[in-house]
């Protein structure tokens, strides 16, 4: 009997405490931004990975703390955030503690963020690598394909068995697009060699990328490189006898000193101090940002094949001269057919839903 | 026997939470007596033993050897100053042979000298009378042979003093008389011998000085030649009781078939057969013992006859109602019911952890319509039971694992008399129970002749057998023996047809 | 010397004040962990109070994190208390949610009411369908159900995995791997701010209880538990108890797959569970399978939680370490478990050299 009664007044407790919940959130129009205070912002940043990575979410973090120094606002974050309503969750605690300024770091988080953005219309937010953009949501991304192509060079250049496997993790365009940039650098200096790919299906699942790399060096491939987040991949290098990698999104000489190469690298800093500041100004605007200015080559290891370096330097200034992109033709397929005829180039669009591999990858997109 | 004590016990205490099971206990053991340990359930016998051989160590008193004081933290210290214990159950690897059981744990070289050992156990074996194998495996013995395993370890051990508790328990008559003859011998040697028992007449038969122990004290060393069962049961139970089973003679013109089983046959997960071709008939208004050695097929009968066992062949007929190929639920609306009391004493028929509301309603709560279980009823009925068979609890709602052993059977044997069965099975329904809890439940089987109910007795206690039941039918290996009068027949002859053997005697004068 | 001793039985009161210490004792270490790895104990305790309840939103998606939990909780209660050690509830929970969303990507044509209850028998059938498997290999031959449940998880995982990775891809993510997110109609409605999912799982903490504790066949679900041979011995239909009571736990499992996919992530993935039906098995065991009590424990577990995510954005502690104050606090209640059974007593050495007199 005392039991029933204790289920009762347990509903009637749950009952009683979601109605003096209410529910609505409450909503300010989105009149025009008038600036905030340096003050009274609070930057919140949702992590994939934990920090301490030594790779993509590291890249973010040293961002964010570069922010942080630079203009002293005050910064939240949450690590080993899921590609789910998890995000979801993260970003709302987060603007639960007072962030309006909101940085989200993987593409899975697109919608999720795109979700809040539209019930937090007075709220900033910004989208690593994806493509939706909102009035009070920008998305923006480096040309890291860049920096691919030179450590292509790198690849190229110092494989003897001319087979460079790639460890990588989804086929989104993202993906596609760096792996083609790769091979296209790769070939550039050694037409000989080809690029094969091995797909893990995950971001960050060590086990899975080290397995991955395995087979590749058992395949012959004497240069790794991968699109992954976990050093995995440069660790199975680092064990096997005469094999160099090539990072990925972070510096990481020292996790694989008698491989390590080079990598392709983000530096998000700037990025992230001018678009708080034009909050603080006022003048902050959505955006889609693709630049050149968030991304570097890693400094060159002393591993590397001599000549890479000036190789790689005149690479750079036909990059620098804004004349010419990794993407210009002529550029065949893995079929050897034409795709990119000679004089023309991909435009940005086409760069960013590619699906097709340039000749010299070994594998399919999945 | 000489006349000072070899090991002395005195002030021990011992406490198990609130339970106190050892209070102020005295005990003396000489050099060469077998002394025997007396006292019903709980009255702290295997405590004190426990203490004496290192198992546990007592909150207070203290324990003499030759004068000085000693203690042991564990059986291994207990087994160096020379005492040994054989445990009730044994403790012995199935798939070893006697030989490695008995030198399993020793510290010993890398090479096990084996010659030399078989050799040693020799000596051993013909200095006390012992017979044994070394080389058989002990999942080929009988619970005898094991026995003498267990305390052939101890003597190969150095053991000068053997514990043993309820040593007998496992034995059939013949087997008690040899065993007891060995013991005479080791005493003869010199070893001192503690036997724990609550059965009298053994201790009046083979012990020098008896300790009697009772609600964790010990009332009285005497021995053995200057006392008499009675008085030995005063002490024990702390009142005088009458020590005879009431048997009531049902009429002749009463008694009519009620049960009748023809040829049947069980067979067991791998095909030998369980019980094989066997046919008796159950009458009303009788008792009928079942005799046997454990596990001659005794349980997997009982479970047979109300549906829970898969017969595989011949009939089982309640009345002339088939009962081979009912569901248990239809057997036990026929009115044929079962208890059976295993070793460990809720196994079966109770669930512990359940009030005695939810016991009692176990086979009736079916019959209430609708899905909910009708406590309320169960609840009249659970009063009425306890009110009956004078069960002592708080209440109803009382956890049945908390009753004593007598007040859990209690409420089992009360369950099933309460449905007014036709037929009512019943094993070993005073398993582990005092003296006077036991002759409560020989009453309660009485009371049920009278009505005329059919009862199937299976029982441990031959003495018991004897004196309750009407015909005793003596199983062996799955078959019967033989159907005999109980007024008619000598426990030893029983304890020879349990083994299989047969004996001239009279017939059951119906059958 | 220090021993283990059996206790004797103990109190409720007893237990209780056991129960209290330990999470007192729980508080005390976690405490002198968080100041070795330099956060002010008191600030955090705050934070995760402060985390989890005092805000609406938090309160909220305290709740969120509550729902499953009991329900999943309540499935498992079903299992246990027959003494079915269903380690499976993840793999059912995905199952639960596979099938609803099955009918939640292809036939949003059904009006809302309707799609949203053949969502909810489907998920019910086919949770019960994977905890069923267990059960029957059980019943027809005996194989360890923990282990067939603890695998059949795995199994359910990497199938959602394949549907994500595969034949269920949304064609319009470019190539992200991910199911697509369900139409309106087949997303759970709220009250309060909250899926109606609280108001199910109030309704089978309800019926959980009146099942358990006043149907026959939460008697015999009980005595099945306790003890088989009583069991028959009473004529009960072991096999079919078993089978039914599986199935049961199953299909409220399932339930709880498919609310968490319509009601929180409005799509499927492969992370759809984070775990809980793993955790959903401590908060049963820790609530003593009892229905009324799950609910608290669950709350407790989801303030955890819900609190552990925000002490990571206040107080920048990361995420691995309200995984690690969580742990220290199961581990000081399983203790406290431990000793409602056993105790410690010290034995007194003295030494044996008194003569007799």
């Amino acid at each position: 009997m005392k039991k029933k009664l204790l289920v009762l007044a347990l509903a009637a407790l749950m009952i009683f405490a979601f109605a003096s919940c209410g529910n609505d959130e409450s909503t300010s129009d989105n009149s025009e931004s008038q600036g905030i205070a340096k003050e009274d912002i609070k930057v919140g940043f949702v992590y994939i990975g934990a920090i301490g990575d030594e790779g993509w979410t590291d890249s973010h973090n040293d961002g964010r703390l570069y922010l942080e120094e630079e203009l002293g606002v005050e910064t939240a974050y949450m690590e080993n955030v899921t590609e789910d309503s998890g995000c979801e969750d993260a970003i709302r605690n987060l603007i639960d503690q007072g962030c309006n300024v909101i940085f989200t770091t993987s593409f899975g988080f697109g919608e999720w963020t795109q979700k809040v953005a539209l019930d937090h219309p007075d709220l900033y937010f910004m989208h690593a690598s994806g493509n939706i953009q909102e009035e009070n949501m920008s998305n923006y991304f480096g040309r890291i394909y860049q920096a691919r192509y030179l450590s292509g060079i790198a690849a190229g250049m110092k494989t003897e068995t001319n087979k460079i496997g790639y460890v990588a993790a989804m086929g989104i365009p993202e993906v596609v697009r760096g792996i083609n940039a790769f091979t296209l650098g790769v070939r550039s200096v050694n037409p000989e060699a080809t690029v094969e790919v091995v797909w893990t299906g995950a971001w960050g699942d060590a086990a899975v990328e080290k397995a991955a790399a395995q087979e590749l060096i058992n395949k012959d491939c004497d240069v790794l490189t991968k699109h992954q987040d976990t050093a995995a991949v440069l660790l199975a290098a680092e064990e096997a006898e005469g094999v160099s990698c090539i990072g990925y999104h972070y510096p990481t000489a020292d996790v694989a000193p008698n491989s390590y190469l080079t990598a392709p690298v983000w530096d998000w800093g700037p990025y992230y101090v001018e678009q708080v500041q034009k909050i603080i100004d006022g003048t902050w605007e959505s955006e889609s940002y693709w630049g050149s200015e968030v991304v570097k080559l890693d400094t060159l290891s002393d591993l590397c094949a001599e000549g890479t370096e000036d190789a790689i330097k005149e690479a750079q200034e036909r990059l620098d001269s804004g004349e010419w992109d990794v993407f210009y033709g002529e550029i065949k397929d893995q079929d050897g057919n034409v795709r990119v005829e000679a004089g023309q180039s991909l435009t940005d669009e086409e760069m960013l839903s590619l699906d097709w591999f340039v000749e010299g990858v070994i594998g399919t997109i999945n | 026997m000489s006349e000072r004590a070899y090991i002395e016990l005195k002030g021990i205490c011992k406490s198990f939470g609130s339970v106190q099971a050892n209070k102020n206990v005295d005990f003396s053991l000489k050099k060469g007596e077998i002394h025997a340990l007396l006292g019903e359930n709980g009255s702290g016998k295997s405590t004190l033993v426990n203490m004496l051989s290192g198992i546990y160590v007592p909150d207070s008193g203290f324990i003499f050897m030759n004068g000085k004081e000693i203690r042991f933290d564990s059986p291994n210290d207990a087994l160096r100053a020379g005492i040994g214990m054989v445990h009730q159950h044994f403790k012995l690897v199935n798939v070893m042979t006697a030989k490695d059981n008995i030198v399993l744990g020793q510290k010993q070289g890398f090479f096990l000298k084996r010659k030399q050992l078989t050799e040693e156990l020799n000596a051993i074996a013909d200095r006390y009378g012992l017979s044994l194998n070394p080389d058989k495996y002990i999942d080929e013995m009988s619970v005898s042979e094991q026995q003498t395993v267990e305390i052939m370890k101890m003597l190969y051990r150095g053991a000068d003093v053997l514990i043993l508790d309820e040593p007998t328990a496992v034995l059939t008559p013949q087997e008690i008389e040899k065993f007891f003859t060995i013991l005479r011998n080791m005493r003869d040697q010199g070893c001192s011998i503690v036997i724990i028992t609550h059965k009298m007449n053994e201790v009046l038969e083979i012990s020098d000085r008896v300790t009697i122990l009772r609600k964790g004290e010990s009332v009285a060393t005497v021995n053995t030649a200057d006392t008499n069962a009675k008085a030995l049961t005063e002490m024990m139970v702390g009142y005088s009781m009458d020590l005879s089973i009431k048997r009531t003679e049902t009429p002749m013109e009463l008694k009519k078939p009620l049960l009748s089983v023809e040829h049947l046959v069980i067979q067991g997960d791998n095909g030998a057969k369980i019980i094989d071709d066997m046919s008796f008939r159950l009458f009303s208004g009788e008792v009928l013992g079942v005799a046997g050695i454990a596990a001659s097929g005794q349980k997997e009968l009982c479970e047979a006859i109300v549906g829970l066992y898969h017969v595989t062949g011949g009939s089982v007929k309640l009345k002339d109602e088939e009962l081979v190929g009912m569901s248990p639920v239809e057997i036990i609306r026929k009115g044929v019911s079962m208890s059976f009391v295993p070793e460990d004493r809720l196994g079966m028929g109770l669930v512990g952890s359940l009030d005695i509301v939810d016991n009692i309603l176990l086979k009736t709560y079916r019959n209430h319509k609708g899905i909910t279980v009708d406590r309320k009823s169960g609840e009249v009925a659970a009063k009425a039971i306890v009110e009956k068979f004078d069960i002592s609890t708080p209440s109803v709602h009382h956890q049945v694992k908390k009753l004593s052993g007598g007040n859990i059977q209690k409420v089992l044997l009360g369950r099933e008399i309460d449905s007014s069965p036709q037929v009512l099975i019943t094993a070993y329904p005073a398993r582990g129970l005092d003296i006077g809890a036991a002759y409560n439940i020989y009453n309660v089987i009485n009371e049920q002749r009278e009505k005329g109910v059919g009862v199937l007795y299976i029982g441990e206690d031959l003495d018991v057998i004897l004196e309750l039941c009407d015909r005793i039918m003596v199983m062996s290996h799955g078959r019967i023996m033989k159907i005999v009068d109980a007024q008619s027949v000598t426990k030893e002859d029983l304890g020879l047809m349990m083994l299989g053997g047969t004996v001239d005697g009279k017939e059951a004068h119906y059958a | 010397m220090l021993k283990i001793v059996k206790r004797a039985e103990i109190t409720p009161m007893q237990s209780m004040m056991q129960r209290c210490v330990a999470v007192i004792a729980a508080l005390a270490a976690a405490a002198v962990f968080m100041l070795i790895m330099g956060y002010n104990p008191l600030t955090v305790f705050w934070n995760l109070i402060e985390g989890s309840l005092l805000s609406e939103y938090r309160f909220q998606q305290t709740i969120n994190k509550t729902i499953p939990l009991v329900v999943i909780s309540l499935g498992i209660a079903i299992a246990f208390k027959m003494k079915f050690w269903n380690i499976g509830a993840e793999g059912q929970f995905f199952m639960g949610a596979f099938a609803a969303s099955y009918f939640a990507l292809n036939f949003t044509f059904l009006p809302k009411p309707l799609l949203i209850l053949v969502m909810f028998l489907a998920a019910m059938i086919a949770g019960a369908f994977w905890c069923f498997i267990p059960g029957f290999l059980k019943a027809k031959w005996g194989t360890n159900e923990t282990l067939v449940t603890l695998m059949l998880n795995y199994v359910a995982t990497k199938w959602i995995m394949f549907l994500q990775y595969g034949p269920w891809k949304d064609p319009n993510a470019s190539g992200f791997p991910r199911i697509p997110v369900f139409d309106d109609a087949a997303v759970l409605p709220e009250v309060f701010g909250v899926h109606i999912g609280w108001i199910i799982a109030i309704i089978l903490v309800v019926a959980v209880y009146f099942l358990l504790n006043k149907t026959k066949l939460g008697f015999e679900i009980t005595v099945v538990g306790e003890n088989i041979a009583t069991a028959r011995y009473a004529g009960m239909n072991v096999k079919k108890v078993l089978l039914i009571s599986v199935c049961l736990s199953g299909a409220i499992c399932g339930l709880a797959g498919m609310m968490q996919a319509t009601g929180i992530e409005h799509s499927l993935t492969y992370q759809l569970s984070g775990g809980i039906g793993f955790t959903a098995i401590i908060t049963c065991w820790l609530a003593r399978l009892k229905p009324v009590n799950i609910v608290f424990v669950s709350f407790f577990f989801a303030m955890l939680i819900q609190g552990g995510a925000y002490l990571q954005g206040s107080l920048q502690i990361p995420s691995a370490v309200s995984g690690i104050l969580q742990g220290i606090i199961l581990f000081f209640v399983l203790a406290s478990e431990f000793f409602s059974q056993y105790r410690f007593v010290q034995i007194k050495k003295h030494t044996p050299s008194k003569e007799v007199a």
